[in-house]
């Protein structure tokens, strides 16, 4: 009884941190998104509008074509990284490969840099006009490529970024995974005559299944919630073409300064984030319902 | 002899006349600031020349003179306006004093975020300098008082108009100027009619082909409000839509409610502008003010709407600008009617535009912040912050013999100011300047980048931005 107590004393600091700075904000926007408020209305207070922000969302292109261009992207982008890096992951462990520690550090070094540089930096290399990228796709290839008006090279150039920045991310949680792989299971498919794409499906994925799920879902929260480097590399344009769900939130709350119909939004993305994780987590390992 | 001890008597008594000034000088600031000796004020503002001038040289020459440590924020214009209006609305007093570009002090005003700077040096005369003069100041200071009480609510620290810059170089090439005239068979001169500014573009762009040179600039970013100030700030208003095409009464935007923004002259200008953009450089698309001076002073464009406050160290700073001396400097070109509409009075055909240094509520060092923006309202420092960022805010400063041989330089930017200044106005008075812009932006953008048609752009933004205004309450 005593050490339970105990337990709790030094869960006390960590819990009561998360209390405030995760349940309370939750609580307030739970209950702003039942509000009209804008703070530059005629009447700038809070206004009850019950369920009307929830209601008008539904109606909301703007706000459900940003959602579905979120996901498109965020799809893309973890798809993406995961067989990259599982790739790289092995390419990386191979004996075979001379300066393995030395690509190893290499390969880790964007994830050491803030996501507001990677977009500025990226945006750099893109400018039409001034970047090397548009010099050099004309110059090779004739491609007249321009994030500023076409809004297939700004969404792909969005995700190629994405996939520069994280995929290291991906493939440090992999060689660590596969690292920690014991050898017999290996070795027993390897005497029984499977060939390397049947170990790969039905002897590694497997034991990979708990660090493929942690990574894809870091990844996907991080891909939905994608603000500071899109914000650098395209202001969410050309037009909205890249203005996903989080910059879409970010201009409603702030410049346009409409708190209820924002907390309203954010509520929303949170439910299908919440949603998408866990059909993600029953289609990785077969749960079904509440059953354990 | 005696007119020697004339002389000597009338030499000391200058000195002792100048010495008891200037320790009077000195002594006064001194004097005003010595209860908030080792206090630190910070300010925050969009980093522009004007601003850095305030950073590196105001800053610290204040803190020499009075012992008030001044620290200040030059950032983007995004995150100045992020970080100052969070600051206000939290009350949580991190700046003490916060710049106001022209088209946000509505918002503030309404917001009753400012200090009411008379008031505050009227009720604590210790700390009122008397080398603060509101009276010194150009009109633009009108832009920064209390519509109700007239009282000051910022000190003007830049103002300037969008002029139309042309390279003079090529204007004046006699070869240029006889191809032109075989091209068009027109004389080759700044343009005063839409027509003859593109017709300028097209043949630049033609002529420039393989010399990296462009017939416009358009600051036509497809993700960056900057695209809706142009058109709705600078290029609308020479067709005659003034205030964004919004009546200021009914607070209607379309055409069937009064509004304008959607009017047969609005879209006529969104066509006009739009269609720039084939004789425009390839940034031009993501293009806000600064890339677009980037792009004059790197000598890709021939003509091109700049706003002032890159002027100068376009025409005269040749370790950042490739055109120094190249510079040509004239009024926008605008439709029939308008600029005899802004002679009167009832019109206007660009934007004046700048900003002040307030003092939010919610500053923990108020006395010390009004001691620094008297200080930097002082005439004595205006002539050579004019000189660093092109920009005045005080009729004297236009008279100073530096500013004098400057003008000159910039092929007289500032006496087309000072004397056409009248013609350009400042942003509407509206207190939903961001919520606007916000809702209308974007069917600009789809515009730049043919997504949809200038016409249908306009009517979508008119719809929308009325829908807006009746959520906010403004229009019943």
């Amino acid at each position: 009884m005593r050490q339970s107590n105990i337990g709790w004393l030094f869960l006390a600091p960590a819990t009561l941190i998360l209390f405030v700075v995760g349940f309370v904000p939750f609580i307030y926007i739970l209950y702003v998104g039942f509000f009209d408020w804008n703070t530059n209305a005629v009447d700038p207070t809070l206004r009850w509008a019950g369920l009307q922000n929830y209601r008008s969302l539904v109606f909301d292109t703007t706000f459900l074509n940003s959602l579905a261009r979120t996901l498109v992207f965020a799809f893309f982008v973890v798809v993406s990284e995961l067989l990259l890096g599982y790739v790289l992951a092995r390419a990386l462990m191979a004996d075979r490969l001379w300066g393995r520690q030395f690509f190893r550090t290499i390969h880790t070094l964007p994830i050491v840099v803030a996501p507001i540089a990677v977009g500025a930096t990226w945006r750099l290399l893109c400018v039409p006009g001034f970047g090397i990228v548009p010099y050099y796709l004309k110059l090779w290839f004739g491609i007249d490529y321009n994030i500023s008006t076409n809004a297939y090279h700004a969404f792909s150039t969005a995700i190629i970024m994405d996939l520069w920045h994280w995929t290291p991310f991906v493939t440090l949680s992999l060689m660590a995974g596969l690292t920690a792989l014991p050898k017999e299971p290996l070795e027993q498919a390897q005497i029984d005559g499977g060939n390397k794409l049947q170990i790969f499906w039905y002897v590694i994925v497997p034991m990979l299944k708990p660090v493929l799920l942690t990574t894809v879902f870091i990844r996907l929260m991080d891909a939905l919630r994608s603000v500071d480097e899109i914000w650098m590399l395209t202001k969410g344009g050309p037009a909205e073409a890249t203005r996903f769900i989080g910059l879409h939130i970010w201009i409603n709350v702030f410049p346009k300064t409409d708190y209820g119909y924002g907390a309203a939004m954010s509520l929303l993305t949170l439910y299908v984030t919440i949603v998408l994780s866990w059909l993600l987590f029953v289609a990785m390992t077969g749960r079904k319902g509440g059953a354990q | 002899m005696n007119s020697f001890v004339k002389a000597v008597g009338v030499g000391f008594i200058s000195l002792g006349l100048w010495s008891s000034t200037a320790l009077a000088q000195d002594s006064w600031w001194k004097t005003a600031a010595q209860p908030y000796q080792g206090a630190t004020i910070r300010g925050i503002s969009e980093s522009t020349p004007a601003s850095k001038y305030v950073e590196q040289v105001l800053g610290p020459k204040f803190t020499e003179e009075t012992g008030i440590k001044v620290e200040f924020e030059a950032t983007s214009w995004d995150q100045m306006y992020d970080k100052a209006i969070k600051d206000m609305e939290a009350n949580t007093g991190i700046y003490d004093f916060v710049y106001i570009e022209q088209d946000i002090v509505y918002t503030y005003l309404a917001r009753d975020f400012l200090v009411d700077i008379t008031k505050s040096l009227a009720d604590n005369t210790k700390i009122a300098s008397p080398d603060f003069k509101p009276e010194t100041f150009t009109t633009f200071l009108n832009y920064f008082k209390d519509p109700k009480s007239g009282n000051v609510m910022g000190v003007p620290m830049e103002a300037f108009i969008k002029p139309y810059l042309y390279r003079k170089d090529l204007f004046d090439d006699p070869a240029i100027q006889k191809a032109y005239k075989d091209s068009t068979g027109a004389d080759l001169k700044p343009a005063t009619t839409h027509e003859e500014y593109t017709q300028i573009a097209k043949f630049f762009t033609e002529y420039g082909a393989d010399k990296e040179l462009w017939g416009t600039t358009v600051q036509a970013s497809s993700s960056h409000p900057a695209a809706f100030y142009e058109f709705f700030e600078s290029v609308a208003p020479t067709f005659g839509v003034y205030n964004w095409g919004i009546d200021g009464t009914t607070f209607a935007a379309t055409e069937v409610n009064g509004g304008q923004m959607n009017s047969a002259a609005a879209k006529k200008a969104l066509n006009y502008w739009v269609d720039l953009l084939k004789y425009a450089p390839p940034e031009s698309t993501s293009s806000t003010w600064d890339e677009v001076a980037g792009t004059f002073a790197a000598g890709r464009a021939a003509q091109g709407l700049v706003y002032g406050e890159n002027a100068a160290w376009i025409a005269t700073d040749s370790s950042k600008s490739t055109v120094v001396g190249k510079v040509g400097v004239a009024l926008p070109p605008v439709e029939a009617g308008v600029m005899e509409a802004a002679e009167s009075g009832k019109g206007y055909i660009g934007y004046y535009d700048g900003g002040a240094f307030g003092i939010p509520h919610s500053s923990k060092n108020k006395d010390a912040s009004l001691l620094f923006l008297q200080y930097i309202g002082q005439a004595s420092v205006q002539t050579d912050w004019a000189l660093a960022g092109s920009r005045i805010v005080m009729n004297s400063t236009y008279d100073d013999p530096k500013i004098v041989e400057q003008d000159k330089k910039m092929n007289g930017y500032y006496t087309l100011m000072r004397e056409d200044g009248k013609l350009f106005a400042g942003a509407p008075p509206f207190p939903f300047h961001s919520q606007v812009l916000q809702v209308v932006a974007p069917f600009i953008y789809k515009a730049i980048v043919g997504e949809i048609k200038p016409d249908d752009a306009l009517d979508q933004a008119a719809t929308a931005a009325e829908a807006e205004l009746v959520k906010l309450g403004y229009r019943k």
